[in-house]
């Protein structure tokens, strides 16, 4: 009789716990179809659950936000578009099954990963069976390595050489500081080329890291606390917790100076930038508190349609915006030319139509890069799968 | 026909089931490989299935027949990834022969699994001091160590700087056709720990397990067993990381960080300490629920995989080990089941040779506390006395 | 007078590990289990924290304790407590599939993003060059005053004499009329309260908090609790300091710094080599 109570609770418990769960689970009212034949299927894999969630997870809102904007506009001449994105967790170990996966389903183009050390994986597969990607977030220079990948971000060395052009231009004579993530391919392979592009007369620079999941940053203030400029090619969850160290011991008119990274550093639930008194700004091609232009319009949808407390936007779902609205006016763009697209086209054909088109003279109008008169911005790539599109200099905030 | 009856009945099925088994899937595997008729997300999960396997198996011997729990494999598996990678990039550099070829991965493999293995022996030397968690914790410490090095060490490989956070870049093996080595290699793993166990010496090693100073006494080399079961552990664990190196393009040290240790621990223990075949299979079933979990739960729903995960592990921890539940287990035992439809494994003693019962074995960790009378006398205990005499 | 900075910091960082290192301690001296679920206790009580805060962080800060007491109580006895008579290995995988729980369930209700938790901004003493926040003040003094009332509670209360002699020898204090399942739920509510506290400090040195923000200062203060000799109170206290000022130091010198992990675990493993069972661990002799 006992233990038949006991089996009766514990069921009874293990029920009790579920309940949370499936209630939080509710999805939200956006409708994305799931692969099928009549589709053009667009699949990515991303950190959906661990320390890197939240880029993941803001790549996700904001691609199904577009595809399903495409999809009430009527899609590609009546085709929708369905989107499937399976999590990686930040793991290169867990790519080749998401990939195969998607592939398997059905998956005919690719946003590819959204982070860095994955993407290393998902090239390689994915030229093998040329599949086309374009990765919103994924920067490494060895991402679009072969012909089937594009980049909707600036790749690292890039925004090194374009952060160090700005230094030699606007902050001579000037002390460098520099804090970075000693463990993360992002940050180390932006500092290198930095220090390489940087003019001599800067002398060296003051470095401090930190690495991993840590978040206590009291003893790295200390080392850079001389500097003028900080730069910072972090993200913008760790930055923020070095600028809270900071407050009182960096130099109040000093300079923090960021990459797209940083981007989102302003968004952060409960904390207030304005608590900050050193100046913050970044070189990037995207602000998350934009007010002007197309990026407004769509930052207001993505707030609207999603809890943004819960799932904060950030430069990573704006590209993924771009990365699906530019893929759907290639494919316009292509069927123009009397390509024949649908459902049934085969990941290989498809990898071969956008690829002329992307290396093609292909220009694409969207929210990321620096908006020009219509609010814009114009973007193209180059033969190699760089990005071609201009970077802008934010400030999140002045020095007080 | 009576010779092969009568060769038949010798075979030991208990431990041969594992290699026919093991052996018949790969075959069955191959021919659909060839035929065509297998996906490449199945490919991709084998692999990982063998793997993990290997792993599983070698953890085993150290954490389940000598006792002792370790925490840092993935160091091991760390080093095996790493060397053999560089050894296949430098063959292939140097224009020795194509670096995802055959050869070049058993050259690759000997060497990876050479140096894990002398970090095997780096490890079991403060196993002959330390105990029980101690040990633990610096097993764990290696794997930290081991990780931390390799993401900020860089290397010099045909003109190239490698290395660093973004890890080495290593040549990846046909996918078709991987996981058939990874068959050979559980088989050879299989064979080697089994036997080993099997064998005088891993009756030492057992006996060490179940008391190290009674072991001692009856004239056991102590440190000879500790330091070979350390050794052979760590170089299948090196070897479980060359292959890694040639399932995957990229090998970056943040992969082997203490949650793939903790992973691999959990295969052992589901599958029931000191017990060879359910390492086989709990590695197996994990693995899959993993991957297909991840295949499965795709976009807002991922956040439920790690939930379901963690609900599995914890009842089936529970109904596996508490001892409220043995009479439960008792009726409805997978082994009897099992034994029900295929009696014709059965040996003659039944199962309970030298396997003892496995449901309650006591480890290395609750042996000390059974067996360990303390000769210092406790400060809490003093004090009474202290009193009496007053 | 850099140093001295960085000591200062040191100093702060390893009271917030000493507090955790001490509830580790309890539960491993106790219960005799690898509690890999620690750390992520902290993290509920973090986010316990951020839930009344806007009400009245005095008030956040009692329900969160209690909230972390209910938790902790609650976890022993669904996972922990069916295996008890059980190989201690079980124990460590279902400890490690409540901190799976824990951490995803913690997403699914607050979202991946961190959160910040500005609980008060009490400023910071400064004497000559050194400012010392009141926060490291507060978070030393009241780990200091914590083990000192632990030793106390163990060594003059009935209930601590009881968990004295469950943690000596099982059988025969249940022999003596302990009630063994009362004195390890106990042990649970007192680790898990000290971890809320640890939360609670860590939030006033970083006032943010994230799902998987529990697994380092898990592992951080399980580091600490070994360096000291686990089962030991002072033990755990000054691992805990030690490991902190060793961080703080390593993380003050560049070239040093990537390594700060591998250093701390290098530091711990020479000392046990020196000293097997921690700095002021307990020796065992075995006899037969």
């Amino acid at each position: 009789m006992k233990t038949t109570f006991k089996k009766v609770l514990c069921l009874v418990l293990t029920l009790a716990l579920m309940v949370p769960v499936l209630a939080a689970c509710k999805s939200d009212e956006l409708e994305v179809p799931s692969f099928s034949d009549s589709t053009i299927k667009i699949g990515l894999t991303g950190p959906l659950t661990g320390g890197t969630a939240v880029y993941g997870t803001a790549v996700y809102n904001s691609a199904k936000l577009a595809v399903s904007e495409i999809n009430e506009a009527g899609g590609l001449d009546g085709i929708m578009f369905s989107l499937e994105m399976i999590d990686d967790q930040h793991k290169p170990e867990l790519v080749a099954n998401s990939y195969a996966t998607l592939l398997e389903k059905g998956m005919q183009i690719s946003l590819g990963t959204v982070t860095t050390a994955p993407g290393l994986e998902f090239k390689e597969l994915s030229y093998e069976d040329n599949v086309f990607f374009l990765t919103p977030s994924a920067t490494g220079d060895a991402i679009p390595e072969y012909a089937n990948g594009f980049q909707m971000c600036f790749a690292d060395s890039n925004q090194g050489t374009a952060s160090a052009v700005y230094f030699n231009e606007n902050y001579q004579g000037k002390k460098v500081g520099a804090f970075y993530k000693s463990d993360d391919e992002y940050s180390t392979g932006i500092l290198a080329k930095f220090e390489e592009s940087l003019d001599d007369s800067f002398g060296s620079i003051v470095k401090a890291s930190f690495k991993g999941e840590e978040s206590d940053f009291n003893q790295q203030v200390q080392a850079l606390k001389d500097c003028d400029i900080i730069f910072m090619p972090i993200y913008y969850t760790p930055a923020s917790q070095f600028m809270t160290a900071g407050k009182s011991v960096i130099k109040a008119n000093a300079v923090y100076f960021g990459c797209d990274g940083l981007d989102g550093v302003d968004a952060i639930d409960g904390f207030d930038i304005n608590s900050v008194p050193q100046e913050v700004s970044y070189l990037s091609h995207f602000n998350s508190n934009a007010t002007t232009g197309a990026a407004a319009d769509f930052i207001k949808k993505y707030n609207e349609t999603f809890d943004s407390e819960k799932e904060p936007l950030n430069q990573f779902g704006a590209a993924a915006y771009d990365c699906v609205y530019a893929i759907f006016e290639a494919l316009k763009a292509a069927k123009a030319e009397g390509k024949n697209i649908d459902g049934s086209t085969s990941a290989s054909e498809m990898c071969e139509i956008l690829k002329a088109q992307f290396t093609g003279n292909f220009e694409y109008h969207g929210i990321t890069g620096k908006p020009e008169a219509d609010g814009k911005s114009s973007i193209s790539w180059t033969e190699n799968g760089f990005v071609n599109k201009e970077a802008v200099k934010y400030i999140v905030k002045e020095a007080n | 026909m009576e010779k092969l009856k009568s060769l038949f009945k010798k075979i030991k099925w208990k431990y041969a089931v594992n290699y026919v088994a093991i052996g018949a899937i790969a075959l069955v595997l191959t021919a659909l490989t060839m035929s065509g008729g297998i996906k490449q997300s199945d490919l991709f999960l084998l692999e990982k299935i063998t793997m993990n396997i290997i792993l599983a198996v070698s953890l085993s011997l150290v954490v389940g027949f000598l006792g002792e729990l370790s925490l840092g494999h993935a160091g091991f598996m760390c080093v095996g990834a790493y060397f053999g990678g560089i050894t296949s990039m430098l063959l292939e550099s140097s224009g020795i022969m194509a670096g995802d070829g055959v050869l070049s991965f058993v050259i690759s493999m000997v060497v990876g699994a050479a140096v894990a293995g002398v970090c095997g022996f780096i490890i079991g030397l403060p196993a002959l001091r330390l105990r029980g968690d101690y040990l633990a914790i610096v097993t764990l410490a290696f794997g930290e160590i081991v990780k931390t090095i390799f993401q900020n060490v860089t290397f010099e490989i045909g003109g190239k700087t490698v290395g660093g956070p973004i890890g080495i870049r290593t040549p990846r093996f046909d996918k078709q056709y991987f996981f058939i080595i990874g068959f050979v290699l559980v088989l050879i793993a299989i064979a080697v720990i089994q036997n080993l166990i099997r064998s005088k010496h891993g009756r030492a090693i057992t006996a060490i397990r179940d008391n190290e100073i009674a072991a001692k006494a009856t004239g056991i080399n102590v440190t000879k067993y500790k330091l070979c079961g350390f050794i052979v552990s760590a170089v299948f664990a090196g070897i479980a990381g060359v292959m890694y190196s040639f399932a995957n393009s990229n090998v970056t040290a943040s992969v082997f960080d203490y949650n793939k240790s903790i992973e691999i621990l959990v295969m052992v223990v589901l599958g029931g300490m000191g017990n060879i075949s359910g390492a086989i299979i709990s590695a197996t079933f994990i693995t899959f629920l993993d991957v297909r979990l991840q295949s499965v739960l795709t976009g807002d729903l991922a956040v439920l995989n790690d939930m379901i995960y963690a609900l599995v592990l914890i009842l089936v921890v529970i109904y596996n080990n508490a001892p409220a539940l043995r009479p439960f287990r008792e009726k409805y035992n997978a082994r009897k089941l099992l034994s029900r439809f295929f009696g014709f494994f059965r040996n003659k003693h039944g199962y309970a040779d030298d396997e003892g019962k496995w449901d309650r074995v006591p480890t290395k960790i609750d042996m000390d506390e059974l067996l360990s009378v303390d000769v210092i006398v406790n400060e809490s205990v003093q004090k009474p006395d202290k009193e009496e005499k007053k | 007078m850099d140093f001295l900075i960085t000591l200062v910091n040191g100093l702060s960082l390893g009271g917030i590990y000493a507090m955790i290192a001490l509830g580790y301690t309890m539960v491993y001296g106790i219960a005799k289990m690898l509690n890999f679920a620690h750390g992520d206790i902290i993290m509920v009580g973090g986010y316990a924290i951020l839930v009344f805060l806007s009400v009245n962080p005095i008030l956040a800060i009692v329900f969160s304790v209690l909230f972390c007491i209910g938790l902790g109580i609650a976890v022993e006895k669904a996972a922990y407590k069916p295996l008890r008579g059980a190989s201690p290995l079980a124990v460590l995988i279902t400890a490690i599939g409540v901190s799976y729980f824990l951490q995803s369930l913690a997403q699914i209700i607050f979202g991946a993003s961190p959160k910040y938790v500005i609980i008060a901004d009490l400023g910071s003493l400064v004497i000559g060059e050194v400012s010392i926040s009141y926060g490291t003040i507060i978070t030393l003094a009241c780990s200091i005053v914590i083990m000192i009332a632990l030793t106390l509670f163990v060594k003059l209360t009935k209930t601590g004499r009881a968990m004295i002699a469950v943690s000596e020898d099982k059988d025969a204090a249940r022999l003596m009329g302990v009630n063994i399942d009362h004195i390890i739920m106990i042990t649970f509510a007192i680790g898990s309260a000290l971890a809320s506290l640890a939360g609670l400090f860590s939030l006033l040195r970083v006032p943010t908090i994230m799902p998987t923000y529990g697994a380092l200062p898990g592992i951080k203060a399980f580091t600490a609790a070994v360096i000291g000799g686990i089962g030991s109170i002072p033990g755990a206290m000054l691992g805990g300091i030690l490991l902190g000022v060793v961080e703080c130091v390593c993380n003050s010198i560049p070239t040093v710094a990537p390594y700060t992990m591998a250093i701390e675990f290098a530091i711990l493993i020479v000392i046990l080599l020196v000293k097997p069972t921690g700095i002021l661990g307990k020796k065992r002799r075995e006899k037969v």
